[in-house]
């Protein structure tokens, strides 16, 4: 079997232009002042995809994932290097393939469907299932201007994933469309790896590409960082995000990051006895104790915490947000406990402790996760031990006397006592 | 703690992870699902080295999507006029009024010299122009108009100008057919020279496509082309012996004439129909060496900046 996509020393450079020149003014002007800024987005790409691998790009806003995806699409050529793609790509970058806003979807289903190399007679016969699986048939008349952003999506899907492509590539649209259709994709998504196809998807859903992917490649300023079981890489990624000394802007969320002015230094997890202690019971209190270090003045800080599970997804996220956590003063040593309940089943979990400015939109410090172990009951499985009490009442509800049968260690919810 | 501060996405993380449906996919394990359609068609691959795309993988992946240009065309044309009730007879309609209309107004109130058929040798005229302006307007805007699509798929970008070329072929076919049916009614004999729409036609959308096709891609990097373009067609029906023969027009405009690719077009389309006000050898040398030069240089920008055109748009 040989290599689906070969990436061979692949940059791209675009000039960051500060205005798109315009014939006249850059004319007058004694010479025009853009193209100056070059930035390469993407540099010194070697890799390999194996046909019928499933391999996932992760990596901060801006580090090159989505230019990288463009590249293996065709959409765009690379300025260095060489890209080789064997066999037909569906692309689903962005919402929508590229629908026509006059067209109605099943018109759109044979356009689209001959953008990505199928012929009429191909599209006639997949059109019955693509209509069924985006679960619009009732607007497949109506022009796509009229639909709703998920149904653009949950057609656009559709279209990609029963052109058959031997690549398709995905870049964050999987998390759209409601909880049924993104049951239904990831089983599509199953489906079409296992009949061969060369998926490659862009996500910052770590859970996600933890389960699907074989290999992960960590971009990092645009380039490869590590390429590695997927463990290892969302791993290194939470490194990486340790690391920055400017201030970051999130583009898209305009979320900042802003460093040297806090640092966490030690994040430990604490027992029932206030002892620290990484094995944890289930129902049992527990607190994450954190000891960071003031840089600079600040007025008042918000702390927050986030549980993850063994996969990446997150459990919880809370902060003081909305409160008053106190001024610090550089050079200080603040120290806080996030105490709570280990309502969790048996597994392994991680806590991430950050410190924001009270704007909520700037992060100040950020420590990697730090990971412990919950001992749970062993009828528990699931995310999140919610302790249910069962209760029999004799005969039919309103029967007054009841029986506790499965009493949880922490109820809150006493057997009403009629 | 208080105060629920998810990170975005979070919500949607927390549902996948409920749903236990992603066992790993062991590799592997080739299920074929269903047959596929084409065991034998060759396996497209995409081989890029650089931005710039050669002349030959250009002509390959433009003849792969010989079949799109069709589908988009033909959507093309249905849209423009689906929601109008009156529907295809604007296609047609809108033309032959403002042949007639520039008929009656250049003989009957500014009394040019009327020439024999003189409503027919507009007609002729206007058909080729309109047919020229009508694609050069959308189609010097196409690449970035189609930016929706193009910023998430590839496909030739030069197929966007040429699908207004096309779809403007549509009204132009009809338009043609009208202009030959009302021949016999105004006393205008039809004979072998008719022929001549065949070569008029080819130098036409030779024309069209390669303004089309360069302004287009120039469009990309100078916004100003939609304007420009504007400005141009809006003198451009003046400058070409439209409204009035060629024959005798002195100094400068003489010179436009001759220089102008449309004049040969509009030309062999008086020829063709009326029968007089023919081109000069020298017309039909400049407007094929318009349309060769333009095609050349066309795409040889667009070889260039084919895999480039998304990036900014």
């Amino acid at each position: 079997m040989s290599a689906a996509i070969e990436l061979q020393g692949v940059g791209k450079r675009f000039a960051k232009y500060v205005d798109t020149p315009m014939l006249v003014s850059s004319a007058l002007r004694w010479r025009p002042k853009t193209r100056r800024d070059r930035l390469w987005a993407v540099r010194g790409v070697d890799f390999t995809v194996e046909a019928g691998e499933c391999v996932g790009v992760i990596g901060r806003n801006g580090s090159g994932k989505s230019t990288l995806m463009t590249m293996i699409a065709g959409i765009t050529g690379p300025t260095e290097g060489s890209v080789t793609v064997r066999g037909r790509v569906a692309p689903l970058i962005a919402v929508g393939v590229g629908f026509h806003r006059e067209l109605t979807g099943r018109e759109n289903i044979y356009v689209n469907g001959a953008i990505l190399g199928l012929g009429r007679r191909q599209i006639r016969r997949r059109l019955d299932a693509i209509v069924a699986f985006s679960g619009v048939e009732d607007f497949i008349d109506t022009p796509v201007k009229f639909y709703s952003s998920g149904m653009f999506v949950r057609l656009g899907f559709a279209v990609a994933v029963h052109a058959e492509p031997d690549v398709l590539i995905v870049d964050e649209v999987l998390a759209v469309g409601d909880l049924a259709f993104q049951v239904k994709c990831f089983e599509k998504m199953n489906e079409i790896r296992a009949s061969g196809t060369t998926v490659v998807m862009v996500s910052h859903h770590l859970g996600v590409v933890r389960r699907m992917c074989e290999r992960v490649m960590l971009m990092e300023r645009g380039r490869p960082r590590v390429v590695a079981p997927p463990e290892q890489a969302i791993a290194a990624f939470h490194e990486v995000l340790t690391e920055v000394t400017d201030t970051v802007v999130d583009e898209v969320s305009g979320l900042r990051y802003e460093p040297n002015v806090a640092r966490i230094e030690t994040v430990e997890i604490l027992g029932p006895d206030g002892q620290r202690n990484s094995h944890v019971e289930s129902g049992l209190p527990m607190a994450v104790r954190v000891r960071a270090t003031v840089v600079q003045d600040v007025e008042d800080l918000v702390v927050g915490l986030t549980l993850l599970a063994g996969d990446g997804t997150t459990l919880y996220s809370d902060s003081t947000a909305g409160f008053r956590f106190g001024a610090a003063s550089a050079g200080e040593t603040v120290s806080w406990d996030m105490q709570f309940r280990a309502q969790l089943p048996t597994g392994s979990y991680s806590a991430v402790a950050r410190v924001d400015r009270p704007d909520l939109r700037t992060t100040l410090a950020y420590h990697p996760p730090v990971s412990f172990f919950v001992t749970g009951r062993h009828t528990v499985t699931g995310v999140a031990d919610l302790e249910a009490v069962v209760v029999r009442h004799d005969g039919d509800v309103d029967g007054s006397v009841s029986t506790v049968v499965d009493p949880s260690p922490g109820a809150l919810l006493a057997p009403d006592p009629r | 703690m208080s105060g629920a501060r998810g990170q975005p996405g979070d919500a949607a993380q927390q549902k996948l992870a409920r749903m236990a449906v992603t066992q790993r996919v062991e590799r592997g394990s080739r299920v074929a699902l269903e047959a596929r359609d084409e065991p034998s068609a060759p396996r497209p691959v995409l081989a890029l080295h650089g931005e710039s795309t050669s002349p030959a993988a250009l002509w390959r992946s433009l003849w792969r999507s010989r079949e799109l240009l069709a589908i988009l065309a033909r959507k093309e044309f249905q849209v423009r006029y689906r929601r109008a009730s009156l529907g295809l007879m604007w296609a047609v309609g809108l033309p032959l009024l403002q042949s007639l209309v520039m008929a009656v107004i250049f003989s009957k109130v500014a009394h040019i010299r009327a020439a024999p058929h003189y409503v027919v040798f507009v007609l002729a005229g206007m058909t080729a122009f309109i047919t020229f302006s009508a694609a050069l307007g959308p189609g010097s805007t196409a690449i970035v108009d189609g930016s929706d699509l193009s910023s998430r798929v590839y496909f030739p970008r030069l197929l966007l100008p040429m699908m207004q070329v096309a779809t403007n072929l549509y009204g132009y076919v009809i338009t043609l057919a009208i202009l030959l049916a009302l021949c016999p009614v105004l006393h205008v004999g039809l004979g072998l020279r008719t022929l001549l729409l065949i070569p008029a036609t080819v130098l036409l959308v030779a024309v069209t496509a390669g303004f089309c096709l360069l302004s287009s891609a120039l469009h990309v990097y100078f916004r100003d082309i939609r304007y420009m373009v504007a400005a141009a067609l809006m003198l451009w029906m003046y400058v070409t012996p439209i409204v009035y023969p060629p024959g005798d027009v002195p100094g400068l405009l003489r010179g436009v004439l001759d220089a102008n690719p449309m004049t040969a077009v509009v030309d062999l389309f008086h020829m063709a129909t009326v029968g007089y006000g023919g081109p000069s050898e020298l017309t039909v040398v400049v407007g094929v060496l318009w349309a060769v030069g333009l095609l050349v240089v066309a795409t040889a920008v667009h070889c260039r900046f084919d895999r480039v055109f998304a990036d900014l748009l």
